[in-house]
């Protein structure tokens, strides 16, 4: 897969204007949610839960089923959520980047071209991806971009885990990737 | 109030979801080049974003404008960081690429949406056992309180350790 890099935001600056982002956030966050606390994408993806857990009945009074349906909290993170969908498009499309694809180039060349087999991967791979944010309390964006800049204790080791099991696990999954231009 | 938080939130979502994309830190093979330690473009991005938003956020708790607050260590951390960073290797992205990916038209990502918020449910539905089992005792977040010393003795050098990483990656890996 060729990466035009002339397209892309070089890092500095886009490490720079998330970091903007991400202090404002928590700053009008804390007026309008009245709670001091690092915001995050896992939320959002929470109240999908607990709408479901509402839905199935008999969870009224499961503790995270209550915290991810809270208004407003759980609610706005819904939002930033149907924001990223768009933030996303309008981003592809005025780049040029915008195309459908329904499994990643890399992962076909070295994983085949199934469909099924892609699907299940991603299907495992999701519901542990929203396991552990839940019980680390926090993903990328609440436990490292927010949790390491306020230097919670917590985030830093949840990180940090984060990392060596996800590198573990790309070796096992890519093996034999070698050169730097495997991945471009 | 309820219109406050839905357009706060879609701007939110939509600046966050647009500087991402536009980076180029939702791609599949970028996080699976971090991963698999040959690109290092989502490294130098998180880490200069981290040491930014780091010194803001202390110097505006200095000025009692905002009130940090740390998250505690449990044993939820350790483990759910490992659960998360496996799947996170194995499906190709984090939560918050996932919706932007969606919009960049990566189908796989709308299963990707589906299976996070089961991965929560399936942990509310648990939540009796992991309480007892790893939620049971933490310790304070809050690094400065827990070591006794003032917060910029912490900021400082691990911005200074940051800058350091960034420096030496990016005089040998150019992914800009």
């Amino acid at each position: 897969m060729q990466l035009n890099k002339s397209q892309e935001w070089h890092w500095f600056k886009g490490g720079i204007l998330v970091s903007l982002l991400s202090v404002a956030t928590y700053f009008i966050f804390s007026a309008i949610a009245q709670r001091n606390y690092p915001f995050g994408i896992t939320a959002g993806f929470g109240y999908i839960a607990a709408t479901l857990g509402n839905l199935l009945g008999g969870m009224n009074e499961n503790p995270v089923i209550k915290r991810f349906g809270e208004k407003p909290d759980a609610f706005i993170e819904l939002f930033i959520l149907i924001g990223l969908v768009i933030g996303g498009y309008a981003a592809s499309k005025i780049s040029k980047t915008f195309f459908p694809e329904l499994l990643p180039a890399m992962w076909e060349k070295y994983h085949g071209p199934s469909i099924i087999k892609r699907y299940l991967f991603v299907l495992f791979g999701s519901i542990a991806l929203g396991f552990g944010a839940a019980l680390s309390a926090g993903c990328t964006t609440g436990n490292i971009l927010q949790g390491w800049a306020l230097l919670s204790l917590g985030s830093l080791v949840a990180g940090i885990c984060f990392f060596v099991a996800g590198i573990a696990t790309a070796k096992f999954l890519y093996p034999n990737v070698g050169g730097k231009h495997d991945t471009h | 109030m309820i219109l406050i938080n839905i357009t706060f939130g879609l701007v939110v979502g939509f600046l966050f979801g647009y500087i991402l994309t536009r980076t180029g830190i939702t791609k599949y093979p970028r996080v699976m080049g971090m991963l698999l330690l040959q690109d290092f473009k989502i490294l130098k991005f998180m880490l200069t974003a981290i040491t930014s938003s780091m010194i803001i956020f202390y110097a505006l708790g200095d000025l009692g404008l905002i009130t940090l607050t740390m998250k505690n260590l449990d044993w939820g951390k350790p483990v759910g960081g490992l659960i998360f960073g496996m799947g996170m290797a194995i499906l190709g992205y984090c939560p918050g690429t996932i919706a932007a990916r969606i919009g960049e038209g990566k189908t796989e990502s709308i299963l990707a949406v589906f299976g996070t918020a089961l991965g929560i449910f399936i942990y509310a539905l648990l939540i009796k056992p992991i309480k007892a089992l790893l939620l049971s005792s933490e310790i304070n977040g809050n690094m400065s309180i827990l070591f006794g010393i003032n917060h910029w003795f912490i900021v400082i050098p691990i911005a200074l350790v940051f800058l350091i990483i960034i420096y030496l990656v990016n005089r040998k890996f150019h992914d800009d």
